[in-house]
C-alpha cells in the first residue's frame, strides 16, 4: 500500500422546478478492500421522478455490483436488463460514468455517454488512453491510470457542458471550457467539495440560477494520508488518564485536545502550563488554550457540537464554508483540520461523566457528548476520512 | 491583582464571554493594565455557581450583570484603599 488516498466530494443542482435531481452520485468501497473505492454518478433520461429513480437504481446497482468484484460486463449487462423502459422515448437507460479507484494506486475510468471525465494532473490537463469495448450494443469507454498525488478527475453530467447554452454562451459551457477553468484554480489546496462546489456554482450561474437540467460535479481528489488525532472527556477510570494520554500522543499525525478537563490532563501529562485565551472571535464558542506541544485545545461540548453543524452543512450545501474556512474561533479550527486537512482521524473518547456538566439546568451532558461524536464520526466518514474510534 | 475568570462550557452558556468583555473594557476605561492582571481557566468545579471567577485567593459567582459592581467595589475600592 502507498501513502496515497481519495479525497472524494459531489453534488447536485436540481433542474428548475424539480424537486428531485435526475443525477445520481454513489459511493463505496470495494467489500474486501477499503483502500479500493467506487464512484458512479448515473444521469437519467429526462428529469423529475422517472430519473431519479432510473439513475438511482443505475448508480446502486453498479456500486454494488463492483464492489462485489464483479465485471463491468456483468453490471452492464444487470442494468439493461433490469430498467424499467421509457414509455415515451422506448428505451431505458440511465449514462453512467465509474470511477474506480483500485488500492489507492490505479484508477479505472469506464463511461458510457456522459461528459468524458476530465484529469488534472499538476494542475494540466492530461488526455486519457482510452479504448472502446462493446457491451449489449453499447460503446462503453474504458481507461487506466496509474494514480499520482494532486491529481484531480472531475466527472459532470451533461447539465454542466449545458450550462450557459443561448443564455451567456451559444454551445453551452464545453468541455474545453471546463477544463480551462478548473486548471487556474485546481492547485491551489482546495478540498474536493470545495473544488466542486466551485464548479457548481459556475454552473448555477451561467444558467442564471435557474438550471435547464439537473447538473453534477463529481470531483476526486487524490493527496497524501494525513493522519489527526482528538481527544475529548476525561476516561472513565481515573487511574487511565496517563493510559490514554501516552496512546494519544504517541501517535503520529496532529494533535487536538477538546474540553476543558480533558486538557487539565493532557497539561498534567505532558507537565505543560495549560493557558486559556481570553479572545472570543466567535462569540458563540467559547476561547481556544494553548498547551506547548499540542496543535489545538479547545473547549468540548459547544465547541464540538458547532463542528458538527458545520459537518452536515459541508456535506449539504457547503454554505458555512465562507466562515470556518478562515475564522479564528476553536470550532473553525477543528472543521479545517478535521475537514481538509486530515484524512485518517483517530478519536479518544473519555466516558467519564463529568460532574461539571450534571447540571440540570445546562443543555450540555454526558449523553449528548457521545451522541456529538458519534454523529461527527458518521459525518466524517461520508467524507470519506477514515475514522478509528477508540473509548476510555 | 490577580483576576481569573472561568471560561468553561457551563460558565461559557452562562456569560463568560460578557463578563471578560466587561472586565476588559472596565480596566483599560481606568488605566489598571498595570495593577490588574485577567486570565482565565477551564472549569473550576463551581459550575452552579457560575460564572466562577476568583481574585487573588477569594472565590466570587459573576454574571453579566453584577460584572461592574464586583469591580468597582473588588477592585477599585481595594486599589483606592491600598
Ligand atoms: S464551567 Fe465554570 S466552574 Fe465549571
Amino acid at each position: 500500500m502507498n501513502n496515497l488516498c481519495a479525497d472524494i466530494g459531489y453534488r447536485s443542482l436540481n433542474k428548475k422546478g424539480e424537486l428531485l435531481c435526475g443525477d445520481s452520485v454513489e459511493v463505496t468501497s470495494q467489500t474486501d478492500n477499503s483502500n479500493s473505492k467506487i464512484i458512479v454518478l448515473a444521469d437519467g433520461l429526462g428529469s423529475g421522478v422517472k430519473a431519479s429513480i432510473l439513475s438511482t437504481l443505475t448508480a446502486r446497482i453498479i456500486a454494488k455490483m463492483m464492489a462485489e468484484g464483479l465485471d463491468i460486463e456483468d453490471c452492464v449487462s444487470t442494468i439493461a436488463a433490469t430498467l424499467p423502459v421509457c414509455s415515451v422515448r422506448g428505451v431505458a437507460y440511465s449514462t453512467f460514468t465509474i470511477i474506480h479507484l483500485i488500492d489507492n494506486e490505479d484508477a479505472e475510468i469506464i463511461q458510457y455517454d456522459n461528459p468524458h471525465v476530465i484529469l488534472l494532473r499538476q494542475g494540466k490537463y492530461v488526455e486519457l488512453p482510452t479504448t472502446i469495448m462493446k457491451i449489449d450494443g453499447k460503446e462503453i469507454y474504458k481507461s487506466r491510470v496509474s494514480l499520482q498525488k494532486d491529481d484531480v478527475f472531475i466527472a459532470v453530467s451533461d447539465g454542466a457542458i449545458h450550462a450557459g447554452v443561448g443564455k451567456y454562451l451559444n454551445f453551452g459551457w464545453e468541455r474545453d471550457n471546463i477544463i480551462e477553468f478548473s486548471e487556474t484554480f485546481c492547485q491551489v489546496g482546495y478540498t474536493a467539495k470545495t473544488l466542486t462546489t466551485i464548479l457548481l456554482d459556475k454552473c448555477n450561474e451561467l444558467y442564471g440560477n435557474e438550471p435547464g437540467d439537473d447538473t453534477t460535479v463529481c470531483v476526486v481528489k487524490i493527496r497524501k494520508r494525513e493522519p489527526m488525532n482528538l481527544v475529548i472527556g476525561p476516561p472513565q477510570d481515573p487511574d487511565d488518564c496517563s493510559k490514554m494520554m501516552s496512546l494519544f500522543f504517541s501517535k503520529e499525525g496532529k494533535h487536538i485536545v477538546c474540553g476543558g478537563t480533558t486538557s487539565m490532563i493532557a497539561a498534567d501529562f505532558l507537565r505543560k502550563k495549560l493557558i486559556p485565551l481570553l479572545e472570543f472571535p466567535d462569540p458563540e464558542i467559547p476561547p481556544i488554550a494553548r498547551i506547548d506541544g499540542v496543535d489545538l485545545v479547545t473547549e468540548g461540548v459547544i465547541t464540538i457540537n458547532k463542528v458538527l453543524t458545520y459537518a452536515r452543512d459541508y456535506l449539504a450545501e457547503n454554505e458555512d464554508y465562507a466562515a470556518w474556512s478562515f475564522h479564528r474561533d476553536g470550532a473553525s479550527q477543528i472543521a479545517r483540520l478535521l475537514f481538509e486537512e486530515a484524512t485518517d482521524i483517530n478519536f479518544y473518547v473519555g466516558k467519564a461523566v463529568n460532574p461539571a456538566h450534571q447540571n440540570p439546568d445546562l443543555p450540555i451532558n454526558f449523553s449528548i457528548k457521545m451522541r456529538l461524536v458519534d454523529e461527527l464520526a458518521t459525518c466524517l466518514r461520508q467524507m470519506g476520512k477514515n475514522i478509528k474510534l477508540s473509548y476510555f | 491583582m490577580k483576576i481569573t475568570v472561568c471560561i468553561g462550557s457551563s460558565c461559557h452558556l452562562k456569560g463568560s464571554r460578557q463578563v471578560v468583555e466587561q472586565l476588559k473594557e472596565l480596566i483599560t476605561a481606568h488605566g489598571l493594565e498595570e495593577d490588574v492582571e485577567l486570565s482565565g481557566t477551564f472549569c473550576m468545579g463551581k459550575c452552579e455557581q457560575g460564572v466562577s471567577a476568583t481574585l487573588d485567593d477569594q472565590q466570587f459567582s459573576l454574571s453579566p450583570e453584577n460584572t461592574k459592581e464586583f469591580f468597582e467595589k473588588n477592585i477599585r475600592g481595594v486599589l483606592a484603599a491600598k
